[in-house]
Formats: C-alpha cells, sequence, structure tokens
C-alpha cells in the first residue's frame, strides 16, 4: 500500500496550475456563455437554455450524431482487429519486428491538416499513383460527388494514419505477457486459438481498452481530416458532429457555438466515466484471478 | 523445449510466408501515399526560372529557402513544441512521482480530470482558449501554444513517467533521502537518470502530438508565429505550387521520423493509461 501524504498535492501543483489554465477555465468560459446571446463579447444577452433546444430538437444534430458513430463504428471495426492482427504476427518475428514498428508509426508524426492534402495528391487521377492506376482500370472513383467513395476515402486514410498506434499499444501488451504463461499452454496442449482467447487478449485486455479509447475519441470528432477532404459532402454525407461546431466557430455565433462545446464536451466526460468503470472491473478480475491462482 | 513454438496461421515455412506477406503489404500500404509526398515534392508542379513544369529538380526545395514565411515557420514549430516538451517534463516529473508513491485525498479525481483532458477535443476548447489567451497576451506567440498542447500533453506525460517511477523499488528513493539528499537533488541525480528511457518515451509523445495539432496551433496564430501546418495550408491560393506543398510536408517529418529512430527500442514501452 502507499502511504497516505496530502503534501503530495504540493507536487502536482505545477501540473495541476497549468491545466486549469488551459483545461478548466476555458470549459468553465463556455459553460457561462452557452447561455448567453453574445452578439458581442461585451454585449451578453441571458436566454437561458435556449441554444441547448435548438440542438436538441433539431434534425441535423441526430443526423451528424449519426453520421459521426457510424465513422467510429468503421474505424474501430477495421483498425481494431487489423492492428492486434499485426501485432500478434510482430511478437512472432526476429529483430526487424522493430522495423515493422518504426514503419507504422511514421503517419502518426505527419501534421493533421498534411493528410488529406496527401491523400489527395495520391488519388488525384491525372497525377497521383492510386488515382492513375483506377484510372487506367476504368474504374471511375469520384470522392467529390459520390458519398459511397468520400466515405470509403475517409476510412481508407483513417486507417493509414492511426493504424501504428493500435499496432505499437497491442504490441506493448503482448510484450507484457510473461513466458510462462505461454509454457503453461503449450503443456496443457493449447490450440493456437485457445492461447489467443484465453491468455493474450485477457492479458491485453488493459492496452487494447486504451486504444479503444483513444480511437473511438479521435474519430468520433473528426475534423480537420474531414473538412479537408470533402467539406462534409457531398450534400452533408460526411458531416460529422465537430463540423458543425466548426461552422458555427467560424461565424462566430458564440453561443449556439458554446452549448454545442457543452454537448460535446459531456459526451467526453460519459464516454471517459465508462471506459474508468470499466478498468476498474478489469482490474478486480485480475486481482480475484491472482487470489485463485 | 523440443515442442515447436507455434505461430499464428500455421507453422514453419507456412507462418513465415504468411507473416512476410502480410508485412509487405502493410508496407506497401504504409509507403504509397509517403512515396507520392516524396514523389511530387521533387517534381516541378509550376514553371520556375527556367525549370519547365513536369520534370524532375529539387527546385520545390530550394524554393523553401527562397520563401521567408516558410523558413520562419520551420523555425515557430520547432520553438513552441521544444518549449511544449520542456513545460510537459518539467510539471508532469513531480506529479508522477506523487502518484507513484503516495495517496491523497482525491487523487482518482485527479486521474479522471487528466483522462478527461486527453481526449478532450481541441475544438471543443478552441473558442473560449481564444478568448482566455487574448486577454493574456498570448495570442500569435509560441508560448501560447506550447502552453495549450499541455492539456493533453501533460496526461500522457505523468502516464508514462509514473509507469517507469513505479517499476523503481521504493528502497531506492529511502536510500537516497537516508544519504541526505533533498527532494529536488533526488530527482536531478537519481531519478531523472534511473528513469531516462521514460523520459525519452514521455518526450517523444509530447513532441508527436505537438507538432501534428492544428485545431489550437491555427487559432492562436492569426497573424503571426505561424506554425509549418499553417505555413503549408497558406500556400493553397488561385494557382497552388503541389510541389512546394509536398516539399514542405516531406519537411515538416523530417523531425518526427528522427525522433521515431531515437526511441525506436522503447516505442512500445511504459505507454499505460492511469485510471
Amino acid at each position: 500500500m502507499k502511504p497516505h501524504d496530502n503534501r503530495a498535492w504540493l507536487l502536482l501543483a505545477p501540473a495541476a496550475a497549468i491545466l486549469a489554465f488551459v483545461g478548466i477555465v476555458p470549459l468553465m468560459t463556455v459553460f457561462n456563455y452557452s447561455f448567453l446571446d453574445l452578439f458581442s463579447i461585451n454585449d451578453p444577452f441571458w436566454v437561458g437554455t435556449e441554444w441547448y433546444g435548438d440542438i436538441v430538437s433539431s434534425p441535423r444534430f441526430y443526423a451528424s450524431l449519426g453520421r459521426s458513430l457510424l465513422f467510429s463504428a468503421l474505424v474501430l471495426l477495421v483498425q481494431m482487429p487489423l492492428g492486434v492482427g499485426i501485432a500478434l504476427l510482430l511478437a512472432k518475428t526476429g529483430p526487424w519486428r522493430i522495423a515493422v514498428l518504426m514503419l507504422l508509426a511514421v503517419p502518426l508524426v505527419v501534421p493533421w491538416n498534411m493528410i488529406p492534402i496527401i491523400w489527395l495528391g495520391l488519388i488525384n487521377p491525372h497525377t497521383g499513383l492510386v488515382g492513375q492506376a483506377l484510372a487506367a482500370l476504368g474504374i471511375g472513383f469520384d470522392y467529390k460527388f459520390n458519398p459511397l467513395h468520400t466515405w470509403t476515402l475517409l476510412v481508407v486514410m483513417d486507417t493509414w494514419h492511426w493504424l501504428g498506434l493500435v499496432v505499437v499499444l497491442a504490441y506493448a501488451g503482448l510484450s507484457g505477457i510473461p513466458h510462462a504463461y505461454y509454457q503453461a499452454a503449450a503443456i496443457d496442449g493449447a490450440s493456437r486459438l485457445q492461447v489467443l482467447r484465453y491468455i493474450q487478449l485477457p492479458k491485453m485486455g488493459g492496452v487494447l481498452s486504451m486504444a479503444l479509447l483513444l480511437r473511438f475519441m479521435d474519430s468520433f470528432m473528426i475534423y480537420i481530416e474531414a473538412f479537408r477532404i470533402n467539406a462534409g459532402g457531398p450534400q452533408g454525407a460526411t458531416t460529422f458532429l465537430s463540423l458543425d461546431l466548426g461552422e458555427e466557430i467560424n461565424a462566430y455565433n458564440y453561443g449556439p457555438a458554446a452549448a454545442r462545446s457543452m454537448v460535446y464536451f459531456l459526451t467526453v466526460l460519459t464516454v471517459a466515466w465508462a471506459f474508468r468503470t470499466l478498468m476498474d472491473a478489469h482490474r478486480r478480475q485480475e486481482q480475484q484471478q491472482e487470489v485463485a491462482a | 523445449m523440443t515442442r515447436p513454438r507455434s505461430s499464428p496461421g500455421g507453422t514453419g515455412m507456412t507462418g513465415l510466408v504468411l507473416r512476410l506477406a502480410v508485412f509487405a503489404v502493410v508496407a506497401f500500404f504504409i509507403l504509397l501515399p509517403l512515396a507520392q509526398t516524396l514523389l511530387l515534392s521533387v517534381t516541378a508542379t509550376l514553371e520556375h526560372d527556367g525549370v519547365a513544369e513536369g520534370t524532375y529538380s529539387l527546385v520545390n526545395y530550394r524554393n523553401i529557402f527562397h520563401s521567408g514565411p516558410l523558413t520562419a515557420s520551420i523555425f515557430n514549430s520547432a520553438l513552441y513544441v521544444l518549449l511544449n516538451v520542456a513545460l510537459c517534463l518539467v510539471a508532469a516529473l513531480p506529479a508522477a512521482y506523487a502518484f507513484s508513491r503516495f495517496s491523497f485525498a482525491g487523487d482518482r479525481h485527479f486521474y479522471f480530470l487528466l483522462l478527461t483532458f486527453r481526449i478532450t477535443p481541441p475544438v471543443v476548447l478552441s473558442l473560449p482558449v481564444f478568448i482566455l489567451f487574448a486577454q493574456f497576451e498570448l495570442v500569435n506567440t509560441p508560448v501560447g501554444i506550447a502552453l495549450v498542447h499541455c492539456l493533453f500533453n501533460i496526461p500522457i506525460t505523468i502516464w508514462i513517467l509514473e509507469s517507469f517511477i513505479s517499476a523503481l523499488p521504493r528502497e531506492f528513493d529511502e536510500t537516497a533521502f537516508l544519504d541526505g539528499y533533498s527532494l529536488p537533488r533526488f530527482f536531478l541525480k537519481h531519478l531523472i537518470p534511473a528513469i531516462a528511457p521514460g523520459i525519452g518515451v514521455a518526450a517523444f509523445f509530447c513532441f508527436v502530438f505537438s507538432w501534428v495539432e492544428v485545431v489550437f496551433a491555427r487559432i492562436l496564430t492569426l497573424t503571426a508565429g505561424k506554425p509549418i501546418t499553417m505555413a503549408i495550408n497558406a500556400l493553397f491560393g488561385f494557382q497552388t505550387d503541389i510541389g512546394l506543398v509536398m516539399a514542405m510536408t516531406v519537411f515538416s517529418l523530417l523531425p518526427g521520423v528522427a525522433m521515431i529512430w531515437f526511441v525506436r527500442n522503447h516505442i512500445a514501452s511504459g505507454f499505460v493509461i492511469r485510471t
């Protein structure tokens, strides 16, 4: 057990001060603005919960919410199995697994607004490698006006961008499993699938739920990449939650934008809370297993 | 053990061939957009001083250094990213130590705050951060961006450093204190050298997340101090020199790739979210 000592807060003070300034104060400001009509910042007018009422009663909000959820679901369905699969293969690979990991990490260091530029260059039918190949094969790829093609491009691009994170985390989880577990499984004659089902996946549970959390939040609130590809089009087919918010901020609608920010932040809070509950349950289960063993 | 270790998707040769095939496909998928970027960056996409459009040349790279805003932006980006890494490490190290060694009132709540701030999308806070920072004259300076990026980088740094500190036995601290070390001296002389790889990994993640972030970086650099990302955005116009854009993109990748090289042996360690 760690000793209880409230003086530890002194060590926390610098971090707490910075987070209060860049996180808590802005949040309180948003909360405050969300009840005001701010034609200009110096001329506030109390409107109560009007902005919130507008949001929850607008069909557009639910349509955007549905699209964001669908996008996150697709992203997770593609990236989680793929990332875990690659990590499983890497764990059995020699020293050059480091080379594969490094390669997969490269898209992570590309600035976010560059990613759509790179991909638009790639699928350009005149100068892009993929665009020219598709044109030569007679496949018309029209991300501007075909919603299915825009969605495909967004999911593939996002997978390119983030697959490395899932692989790195899954690989970290795998390399933390003591060798004794595999030996015990081998003695019991466990099949490859049984090892995956009863040893690897449960032992990776912690890092995998972390990958799930990070990938869910980042895809759910995807902004700059989606905006740059088709600005929410064609005809709103890729208008996600954050694009609605971006539009209101750019139009200087401070009040409604603040209310929307609050709604989104409450979503974040719910997700974070659910994640913590999940992790606590996971930890209790592990402790029980250790006691039983 | 005489029993051959099973590998996914079969044993022996089949497994090896399958693995190589998968890695080849993955490498192709990752490298293709990068190859495209490199290719365009060495192509003259507009005519420049006698270099005809469509020919291969290094004219784009030369043009970067002839453009004041572009060279300035490289400096701006480097400045706020390094400042952010320094801020995060200095603020997070004592915090990580506190979490690793003590329990205290509200520690679980603080963890929850860290988790929440890490996953809060910047676009949600961009408006009030701008208004607040404008009042403190933190707009158009690298300090402002370095500060606001702490929002998501301090949580990561605390998590990573804590997992490295917790790997040290408690006796490690106690011996030093018995030898008469004060807490700051213990940090400098013992703790930091002992968790150097952890500091490297934390610096890597701070660097990367600060380098790639664009929402805060855009809203806080309206008229001056523009980072690389915004300088590239500014290149788009009526007649975009896409070759120059790609050359700048290649440039914007170099520090990140160098960082990956430095932490390659530790990249998959220590990144564990605490709740």
